[in-house]
């Protein structure tokens, strides 16, 4: 697999909304390359007939009753909004294209 | 594998025909949310129905609701799916403020149901097709909270988030693109929301948002084969606003390959004041899930005893009822497919036709009079508060002449949507037929004397203009004469 | 820093001593948790190892512990005890950071399943203990706190990420601290602080109310200084929980009678690969030799063992776990709780900047590889692959204990290293997990007692079990304990 670029970092670091600095880019380029590197190792091994593990437990999902609980008291729910209003969370403008 | 598809031609346009696709989101008939036990309420107050885990609050976890996975499975079983007893749940990623997580619980690659159809007519009477749509998949996920950009509250500054809505349970279906035009998509959307509310699985209530709607269209030159590049056209919340929409996009695709443009993939809004549709975003590459399996939810198993438990439970379909209908009542097929619109109209119908003996005339009654009614309060059949033996009662006062069918029409309208005793009202407002003769003959001699010429022109074997006299005799009496007692009197009187 | 004053108060005693002392009535829990509180205040300017204290309500809480003992209504080992939460952990009305600058000011408004066990049980929670940011790191220099210190040489980290908690059980603060462990979090610091700490079996304990990491390796477990305080603390935080779906609804055996001090007959597996010269300091070596000596001669029987996957672990755990949490920290967007960047212009620039200035550049950099390795196009070369591989290494694991009932093997391959050492090199950093990650992409328990020290630092001695084998764990070290002094070794105390 060819190095990871520059590019790519910052294409990732905005998937996962993040900004780099200019010198933090480079280093995070940098440094994700050698740990990519370092996984390649698991190239070594054949797994074409191996089933992934997402989970380490042997157990289906449990079901829980349709059963409604009371919910959090709305002061709770709001009381660690950084800016709230009216009971709602507030947020700057979603600009189109922006996000 | 996916319903067989069917190669029609439907003339949507005279150079392109229409693909056209439906992804539907129905909210799942529970008391609490997919996830949490937050109740499921429409109309609350802003973040008044939110837990912790609806919240994405650090260190919360999800735990699955049985009711909303009986439910999935039984939309499943009567959209004719494959039911799988394995199934599971990824984490769908993107940022958006109504979006707490930061993903959504949805499922990818392996979802609950797949490879279904349901079948759909369009055109009415003798021009009516029947096609069978296939249904690509369907699967559970939850909803996401609600963002109000509404200017009033949020000023122009911002908008405001409400979570209440967030971690309801939805089902994602998703058809075949086996849909040709507007209509099949408008035909397709309503049979669907029947079946749903017919197996109690949603009320699919459009104005609560409880049943929504996206649309894939493309165009292809008539008779090609390949698909056209698609539009997609987002949160469609009306029957007629998903037929708007899709004939627009169709205008809109086709100007752009007659200009020999090529149609872009993008997603759309439909503007329904100016009638058109409106690029949102142009869809680049930039929408990167990376669906992986939910860590916190092992894999759902359903064994498939439950499932065939479910299958049995299912209530009648509403196409498994048309053809009974059809069968046991001597109804036509677009009768039947009217009755069985909804099932508390067909439970209405069937139970007026047994306590009647004559389904004929309930059927009648019931797609001329009642829909009518219903139509004009903008109500749903289930606002119908007159029980069936009541309804047989009036129309025994029929047929017994005891009222006239004018008289039974004006009451019906407050006895369908109120309830009450025909009879009762039939007293209390003086409805009852005249047929005591003395009062008849005399009123047909007052029309006789009225109107001499018409009374001649009967005379001379004119016989149509009995129709008139009728009238005129019905009108002094209030409407209340027996038909066939005036019409006898008549004709004695005049044909000698 | 100051030194602490020739005044600090005593170091408390094991769990089964303050129980016992409490029981007789020689002491309240008022006074424990006071005494707990003052050594904490003392030693804090040479360990950093607390995020907060909360004082005013421990010491009410620990009122109620002494009238309900009063009125014969005690609840058990755990009543009236001073414990102390990683900060990841959630309790009712107290702020809950991750040492992240991004959740500053939350407060939680629910209880984690683990402390609400606890409380019920009438522990009293006194305070909240460091961590690397979010839990990701091996020495908790990645806290936004700064790091904490080792009480057997300040210059020298605790281990991490659990070090705070590590750090206060070693220093006698409070007999029992909760960890988190993901890949090594609770077992690696235990080893240089030269304490117990056990990561239960994947499902065992419930993850409600823990701050998510990676999901599928998280696991909560205790910090003692005993093997049997262990089991005390075990019992009282395992079994199934209804808020949790992956917590399994297997049955809580009773652990304290398990610890027969008896070994005759185990057979304890060394894994060859785990016993390889190479990165392996010689006095970890030697003192993990002599323990499996001992036990030997307790009547264990020691057989070879391989697990021929394991060097492909280290790889196979960092995209797993970095895939897992550039998932689960996506929720933190400065919309409902935590930090908010100063005067965001648009919903965009408040996420950026909201997560760019919150999160630390271990955080960061755990979130891009995450998120690279579930990306379109590199999902199957790397996330997928490691699942696979994952897959391998608990096949390992299953062969292995085909013919043994524990594994032993060095915790770590070294003695806490000093701070700073390691800051700059990520990789290697990471390496130093090398003997813990399998178990956990395993799901297996494992377990990490002191057993000597090398160049006067502690030794950790890591004992891993066929899943929901905890029972052997504790039974092995208890056993061990009693024909050794290794647990009752003190870190000096600050001057
Ligand atoms: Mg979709
Ligand atoms: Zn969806």
């Amino acid at each position: 697999m060819p190095r990871i670029t520059r590019d790519e970092v910052e294409r990732i670091a905005a998937l996962a909304r993040l900004s780099l600095a200019p010198d933090e880019a480079e280093r995070m380029t940098a440094q994700l390359g050698a740990l990519l590197d370092y996984v390649a190792l698991l190239g070594e091994l054949d797994t074409r007939d191996i089933e992934p593990t997402s989970h380490p437990v042997p157990i289906a999902t449990p079901l829980r009753e349709d059963r409604a609980g009371t919910p959090l008291a709305p002061e709770l729910a709001l009381a660690n909004a950084p800016e709230s209003e009216g009971g709602a969370f507030r947020v700057p403008p979603i600009i189109e294209g922006g996000e | 594998m996916s319903a067989p598809r069917e190669d029609r031609r439907v003339d949507v346009h005279p150079r392109y025909d229409a693909v056209i696709g439906l992804e539907v989101h129905v909210h799942l008939k529970t008391e609490s949310k997919l996830f949490c036990d937050a109740p499921v309420v429409y109309g609350a107050p802003p973040n008044h129905a939110v837990t912790p885990v609806c919240l994405a609050l650090p260190g919360v976890l999800p735990v699955l609701n049985r009711r909303a996975v009986e439910l999935a499975v039984r939309a499943g079983l009567a959209t004719r799916c494959t039911v799988h007893p394995r199934s599971v749940f990824a984490r769908k990623n993107y940022f958006y403020p109504d979006l707490p997580k930061g993903y959504q619980i949805s499922q990818y690659e392996e979802p609950l149901c797949t490879g279904g159809w349901i079948e759909i007519q369009v055109g009415e009477g003798e021009r009516a097709q029947t096609h069978r749509i296939g249904i690509t998949r369907i699967h559970m996920e939850e909803d996401a909270g609600k963002s109000v950009h509404d200017e009033s509250l949020a000023g122009a500054e911002g908008s405001l988030v409400d979570l209440n809505r967030a971690g309801v349970s939805l089902l994602e279906i998703v058809s075949e693109p086996d849909l040709r035009s507007p209509a099949e998509a408008g035909a397709y959307l309503r049979t669907l929301r029947s079946i749903l509310r017919t197996i109690e699985v949603s009320d699919a209530d459009l104005e609560k948002g409880q049943f929504r709607c996206d649309a894939n269209v493309s165009l292809r030159p008539k008779g090609a084969a390949a698909f056209g590049t698609r539009g997609e056209i987002k949160n469609l919340n009306s029957f007629r606003f998903v037929e708007g929409a899709i004939a627009h996009e169709i205008e809109r695709q086709a100007r752009i390959l007659d200009e020999g443009g090529r149609v872009v993939q993008s997603t759309l809004l439909y503007d329904p004041v100016a009638g058109r549709t409106r690029v949102m975003r142009v869809k680049e590459n930039a929408d990167d899930y990376r669906y992986f399996p939910d860590p916190d939810l092992v894999p759902l198993v359903i064994p498939s005893d439950e499932i065939e438990r479910i299958r049995l439970a299912l209530p009648e379909l509403p196409d498994q009822k048309r053809i009974r209908l059809e069968a046991e009542y001597g109804v036509t097929a677009y009768e039947a497919r009217l009755l069985t619109s909804s099932r508390a109209l067909a439970d209405f119908f069937e139970a007026v036709a047994r306590g009647h003996g004559t389904p004929k005339t309930a059927a009648n009654w019931i797609l001329r009079d009642v829909l009518q009614i219903l139509k004009e309060a903008d109500a749903e059949p289930e606002a119908i508060r007159l029980e069936p033996g009541r309804f047989v009662t009036l129309l025994r006062l029929v047929d017994q002449g005891r009222v006239t069918a004018r008289s039974a029409r004006e009451i019906l309208p407050e006895l369908l949507l109120r309830g009450g005793d025909p009879e009762a009202v039939v007293r209390e407002r003086g409805l009852e037929a005249v047929s005591d003769s003395g009062l008849l003959e005399a009123a047909a001699d007052e029309v006789i004397a009225a109107h001499p010429d018409s009374a001649a022109r009967m005379r001379a074997g004119e016989e149509k203009i009995l129709n008139f006299l009728m009238g005129q005799v019905m009108k002094r009496t209030g409407g209340k004469a027996s038909p066939a007692t005036v019409r006898e009197i008549l004709a004695r009187k005049l044909r000698g | 820093m100051t030194p602490a004053d020739r005044s600090t108060p005593e170091p408390l005693g094991s769990l089964a001593e303050l129980g016992a002392a409490l029981a007789a009535r020689r002491i309240g829990s008022r006074e424990l948790v006071d005494a707990a509180l003052a050594r904490a205040s003392a030693l804090e300017p040479v360990l950093h190892a607390f995020v907060g204290l909360r004082a005013e309500r421990a010491r009410a809480e620990a009122a109620e512990s002494d009238a309900r003992r009063a009125r014969g209504e005690a609840r058990g080992p755990l009543d009236g005890i001073p414990i102390v939460l990683k900060d990841n952990l959630v309790q009712a009305g107290e702020p809950t950071t991750c040492c992240s600058r991004i959740l500053e000011g939350f407060v939680s408004p629910y209880d984690a399943s683990v402390t609400r066990r606890l409380r019920d049980a009438g522990a009293v929670v006194i305070g909240r203990t460091n961590l690397d940011e979010f839990a990701m790191g091996s020495s908790t220099e990645n806290s936004a706190r700064g790091p904490s210190r080792n009480p057997w040489d300040p210059g020298r980290t605790p281990g991490g990420s659990s070090g705070g908690s590590a750090a206060v059980v070693a220093a006698g603060v409070v007999p029992l601290a909760l960890g988190s462990d993901t890949g090594g979090s609770i077992r690696q610091p235990a080893a240089c602080c030269g304490v117990v700490g056990l990561k239960p079996t994947y499902g065992r304990v419930s993850r409600y109310g823990l701050v998510a990491f990676a999901s599928s390796l998280d696991q909560i477990g205790p910090f003692t200084r005993t093997a049997a305080d262990c089991a005390v603390a075990l019992a009282a935080i395992a079994g199934h929980d209804p808020h949790d779906s992956t917590s399994l609804p297997e049955p809580v055996p009773r652990y304290a009678e398990a610890l027969t001090g008896d070994v005759s007959g185990l057979r304890l597996g060394l894994p060859r690969e785990y016993f390889v010269a190479e990165g392996v300091e010689p006095g970890v070596l030697a003192c993990v030799r002599e323990a499996a000596a001992e036990l030997e001669r307790a009547g264990a029987k020691l057989v070879e063992v391989s697990l021929p996957h394991t060097k492909y672990a280290i790889a196979t755990y960092y995209l797993i776990a970095t895939a897992e949490a550039s998932s689960n920290l996506a929720r933190y967007d400065g919309v409902r709780y935590g930090r908010r960047a100063a005067h965001p212009k648009d919903l965009h620039d408040l996420y950026h900047r909201t997560r760019s200035e919150g999160f630390g550049a271990e955080v960061k950099r755990r979130i891009l590889l995450g998120t690279y390795v579930l990306s379109a196009g590199y999902y199957d070369a790397y996330y997928r692959k490691a699942q696979q591989v994952r897959t391998l290494l608990r096949r390992d694991f299953e062969r292995a204990f085909e013919g043994c009932d524990a594994l032993l093997t060095p915790t770590a391959p070294e003695t806490a290293f000093r701070l700073g050492e390691k800051a700059s090199d990520p990789l290697r950093m990471y390496l130093s997990d090398v003997y813990t990650v399998s178990t956990n992409l395993a799901g297996i328990p494992g377990l990490s007692l002191p057993c000597g020290l090398a160049d006067g630092l502690p030794v950790g001695l890591q004992l891993l079990g066929r899943p929901l084998d905890e029972a052997t764990l504790l039974r092995i070290a208890d056993a061990f304990q009693r024909r050794t002094d290794h647990h009752l070794r003190r870190p000096p105390e600050p001057r």
